[in-house]
């Protein structure tokens, strides 16, 4: 019984502790470690899917895309013509149908892909 | 987020848990705050310098970030992290070939170290000089992390036995330095749980 009661005291004696008088510093001194950690991975990460996003444009661009983008274009043109016949205002189709349209798309993917990594990061 | 920290203060470290598991390292922050010293506190009666004590409290408290989720809330969070920081602290000592010196050692003589201080009071801190390193880490990760024998053993890579009578040894001279307390004997039938395993071992 003495035993317990000596290991029982022992254990509150354990558990006492003055608290350090640095123990806010110590404290923040993690939370910068924790942050720093976690903004490192966020940017490696985003750019990682900015990189991936990249090369996959690269290989849409490289394989015979342009081909089909310019008998798209064509049919695009048909189309607007088609269409002017019937409203006035087809501005927009025919203007997003040349080249300009297929970057303004490529960008857009690369900035998706670098946000959707940045955003898997956070939730996981 | 301006503002948190002290709405943080006002939380049940189980809500806590929760949202650093949740990736608010606000959160953790102030567990860190609550508990910090205590885990700073059990690696120095282990052994460890003032400064080792502090890296290896930091590197513990950041595992224990990313292990979050693990913690089931079985059991308090500071027990739980003073278990890591008593197993990292290990591992510091096994990977700089210190473990295996302390494990050989002999344990002191008990004439020279339990000389006749019962009649004062002392505090744990002074106590625990008494003991050979090896009695020091057994008995703290017993007593302090609540680590069970068996679990001991498995960390610092003893033999059960062996484990067990450092921590024997150690209790002894522990008892002989520390000063008996009017507490004992006001737990002795409080029915108090030991939070330790140490039956299991």
């Amino acid at each position: 019984m003495a035993d317990l009661d000596f290991e029982r005291r022992l254990e509150r004696l354990f558990a006492q502790h003055p608290e350090m008088p640095d123990s806010a510093a110590f404290a923040e001194r993690i939370e910068r470690r924790l942050d720093r950690g976690w903004n490192l991975r966020r940017w490696l990460i985003g750019a990682a899917g900015v990189a991936g996003g990249v090369v996959g444009a690269s290989q849409l661009v490289m394989s015979n895309l342009f081909q089909r983008v310019e008998s798209a274009e064509q049919s695009a043109r048909v189309l607007s013509q088609g269409l002017a016949r019937v409203t006035p205002t087809t501005d927009m189709v025919s203007a997003l149908s040349g080249g300009y349209g297929v970057w303004i798309a490529v960008g857009l993917a690369v900035l998706t892909m670098g946000v959707f990594a940045a955003r898997l990061v956070e939730e996981f | 987020m301006p503002g948190t920290s002290s709405s943080f203060a006002s939380l049940h470290d189980v809500e806590l848990c929760a949202r650093a598991a949740a990736g608010e390292r606000r959160a953790f922050g102030e567990l860190v705050r609550r508990h910090g010293s205590a885990i700073r506190h059990l690696l120095r009666r282990m052994g460890a310098q003032a400064a080792e004590a502090d890296d290896v409290a930091q590197d513990a408290l950041l595992a224990a970030f990313e292990r979050i989720a693990e913690f089931r809330g079985e059991g308090t969070f500071a027990g739980w992290v003073k278990r890591i920081a008593a197993r990292q602290y290990l591992r510091r000592l096994q990977r700089e070939k210190r473990l295996t010196a302390i494990a050989a050692e002999e344990g002191r003589d008990e004439a020279d170290s339990a000389g006749g201080d019962a009649e004062h009071h002392m505090d744990l801190e002074e106590a625990l000089k008494a003991l050979s390193q090896a009695e020091r880490l057994c008995v703290s990760m017993c007593y302090g992390a609540g680590l069970s024998h068996g679990e001991a053993a498995e960390a610092l890579n003893l033999p059960l036995g062996t484990v067990k009578s450092h921590v024997k040894r150690g209790l002894d001279k522990l008892r002989a330095r520390l000063a008996p307390s009017g507490d004992d004997r006001a737990d002795a039938g409080s029915g108090v749980v030991l939070e330790g395993r140490r039956s299991n071992g």
